[in-house]
């Protein structure tokens, strides 16, 4: 399948990963930084086209999801940072920023705390993976089809950008890409590990939440805080759990702090 | 000493070398119909399954109903009937059988001659050597009348039990391997699986026949084809349409025999859904409001229950979105009795309408579900009294001849009788 309407802006190159053929988009051109994207890839990168004016930034599809080839051996988000660090070893990435957006922001966090030589700055964008009681998520497997429009935006309008009713083709995709979410997050929405490992997380960080967001409430940004000290919150509103596409000024502040430092 | 492994199943057929070869079993699902009138209203209670909220459930009424469903089993022996089958579906007023297992032992106490067909746990959704055991109870306690069906569980499981449904078919097809070996091979032995490792596997007791008749229950997905077809195993049909039944069939003989196998009549059990009366009129109008519960109220269940992330394959989903519809939740006459194994007669239409259907099949077992939804007890037996006394003799004087026919090994006294 391809996504033509929704990834102008974008050059495409794919590498064969052990098997799997895994797209990367690319734009821009500078320092590397590379964008992990959540469960669900149907809403495209727009957003992520302000950063190419100053960065080459790279947007892989994980195994499974968008454009990128399936393999039902990934079943672990450690399968997936192994799978990463194969692609970027074939990028010649070395050192880059990283910024992972809710699914992608479990995985980027796991991705800096393992790796954390290779992190030069971090965003997490509404991350997943952290078990917050004081402010609990959704099941995000048990949210009706027709709610999920409204869990993932404040504005609904922003939701008309990337089609209209839902065709057949679009149920197909979502379908696929819930399946690898459930490989590695049925049996456990979160990482129970996660909060022992944060501590690796040594560099620069933010995190950016929508102060609306349903599906990860922005309540669980202190729970992040609190498990990366030095990491610096900044919430946005009105915004849902898509703040990337609801707020420019999301978009603009993560551009700043990783232009922050040498370039 | 170790005990000479005995094929009980093998005695049986020597044994009843004159009986017939076509069999029937009754299967009950036993569902929980105490519901409130406010469920009939599909925007009220859009599933049946996983989210039916368990306050509906009154257990005074369900002690009545397990007490009539399991004398209406029981009676199913005493009929005549070559076997009698329950299944387990979990979260819903489908079934009151989670736990199959417990109900078959009850019958292989209180029964006598009949097969016991527990159409199964899904292997895994719970511990393979823990369902060998059980299984192992039920058939010694029975004298060797067990036979398996193995289903993957319907989706509607997946949400209610703690396995993810991405694994669901590797886990089950492990599993179902392991019991099979637990059974065939003497224990102790290591298991070193992807799902399951066991330091020890040892199933006490092991079953009283070397190895329990088997199937794979499936819809007719290649995946469950396939699998049937390697290890030479019967298949079972949930519910698939007559035509679909009549490919897949021809599909699983012909993929059987790639391996070495040959499917028997009696491993592709057709399940017909039939209320027999005295008048074509009086068996419809009889029959009607229950097999219209069954499926506008019991099956109802949504798209996204159905089909858990991982489920089926991508290429599977595709191709149901693209054809859309479902059985579930709907209900027409004319369609259903047109495309399914769906009839209400007089014994001779009943009876014409099974020939026909195990000629075209090429089976020569019936699974037959005589209560049906909200059926009331006093209809039940007389349904299952007319099958059994006037359908059956009929079914068998008129049933065709077709290859690998066997008297069916069937209505063995308990071992224990026969000394």
């Amino acid at each position: 399948m391809s996504d033509a309407a929704t990834l102008a802006g974008f050059r495409r190159e794919t590498h064969t990963i052990d098997g799997i053929e895994t797209a990367v988009l690319t734009a821009g051109d500078g320092p590397p930084l590379v964008f992990f994207h959540g469960a669900g890839t149907f809403s495209g990168f727009d957003f992520a086209l302000p950063w190419a004016e100053r960065f080459k930034v790279y947007v892989p599809y994980h195994p499974g999801f968008g454009e990128s080839g399936d393999d039902d051996r990934i079943d672990a988000m450690a399968d997936y940072v192994l799978h990463y660090l194969d692609l970027f070893d074939r990028l010649g990435l070395d050192r880059f920023r990283l910024v992972g957006f809710s699914l992608g922001g479990w995985l980027a966090a796991t991705f800096a705390s393992m790796e954390r030589q290779r992190v030069e700055r971090l965003a997490l964008v509404a991350p997943a993976g952290l078990r917050d009681p004081e402010h609990p998520a959704p099941d995000i497997f048990g949210i009706p089809p027709e709610e999920l429009p409204s869990m993932l935006v404040h504005d609904m309008k922003v939701l008309a950008r990337f089609g209209g009713a839902p065709t057949p083709e679009m149920m197909v995709r979502g379908y696929r890409e819930q399946t690898a979410t459930a490989r590695v997050a049925w049996e456990h929405p979160t990482d129970r590990k996660l909060p022992r490992w944060l501590r690796r997380i040594d560099m620069p960080t933010l995190i950016v939440w929508g102060k609306e967001d349903r599906l990860l409430p922005a309540g669980q940004a202190a729970a992040w805080k609190r498990l990366i000290p030095q990491a610096e919150v900044k919430t946005f509103g009105p915004a849902g759990h898509l703040v990337l596409d609801e707020k420019p000024e999301a978009v603009a502040a993560i551009t700043a702090f990783m232009s922050a430092g040498a370039l | 000493m170790p005990v000479e492994r005995r094929n009980a199943g093998a005695d049986r057929e020597a044994a009843d070398v004159n009986a017939s070869p076509y069999s029937f079993y009754f299967m009950h699902f036993m569902p929980y119909t105490a519901l409130p009138k406010e469920h009939e209203d599909p925007k009220k209670y859009p599933s049946t399954w996983v989210e039916l909220p368990n306050r509906l459930y009154d257990p005074a009424a369900g002690k009545r109903l397990y007490k009539r469903y399991i004398g209406e089993l029981v009676m199913a022996d005493r009929l005549g009937y070559d076997g009698v089958v329950v299944n387990e579906h979990h979260s819903t007023a489908y079934s009151m059988m989670p736990a199959p297992n417990l109900i078959g032992s009850i019958l292989a106490h209180e029964t006598k001659q009949a097969q016991i067909c527990v159409w199964g746990t899904p292997p895994g959704l719970t511990y393979p050597n823990r369902l060998a055991e059980e299984y192992g109870m039920i058939d010694v306690m029975s004298g060797g009348r067990l036979e398996i069906a193995f289903p993957l569980g319907t989706g509607m499981e997946y949400w209610v039990n703690s396995v993810n449904p991405t694994t669901a078919r590797a886990r089950y097809r492990e599993a179902i391997r392991l019991i099979r070996r637990a059974w065939s091979e003497d224990g102790p032995f290591t298991h070193h699986g992807d799902f399951y490792t066991y330091h020890y596997m040892n199933v006490w007791p092991r079953p009283a026949q070397k190895m329990p008749p088997c199937y794979v229950v499936g819809s007719g997905s290649p995946e469950t084809i396939d699998f049937a077809a390697e290890l030479g195993l019967g298949y079972s049909v949930a519910f698939a349409s007559h035509k679909a039944q009549i490919a897949l069939n021809t599909t699983l003989r012909e993929k059987a025999k790639a391996h070495g196998h040959t499917i028997r009549p009696n491993q592709l059990p057709i399940g017909v859904m039939a209320y027999v009366a005295e008048t074509e009129e009086k068996a419809v109008e009889e029959y009607l409001p229950h097999i219209r519960w069954f499926f506008e109220r019991a099956l109802r269940t949504t798209g996204r229950y159905l089909v858990p992330p991982g489920y089926v394959s991508v290429a599977e989903l595709a191709k149901r979105a693209a054809h859309g519809g479902t059985t579930h939740g709907g209900f027409d006459w004319d369609i259903f009795t047109r495309d399914f194994r769906i009839v209400a007669g007089t014994p001779d239409t009943v009876a014409e309408k099974i020939v026909k259907w195990m000629e075209d099949t090429a089976s020569s077992q019936v699974t037959a579900q005589l209560h049906l939804g909200d059926m009331p007890h006093w209809k039940t037996v007389k349904n299952m009294t007319l099958f059994a006394e006037e359908v059956m003799p009929r079914v068998r004087k008129a049933a065709p001849k077709m290859d690998g026919l066997v008297a069916a090994p069937k209505r063995q006294p308990a071992m224990a009788e026969a000394k």
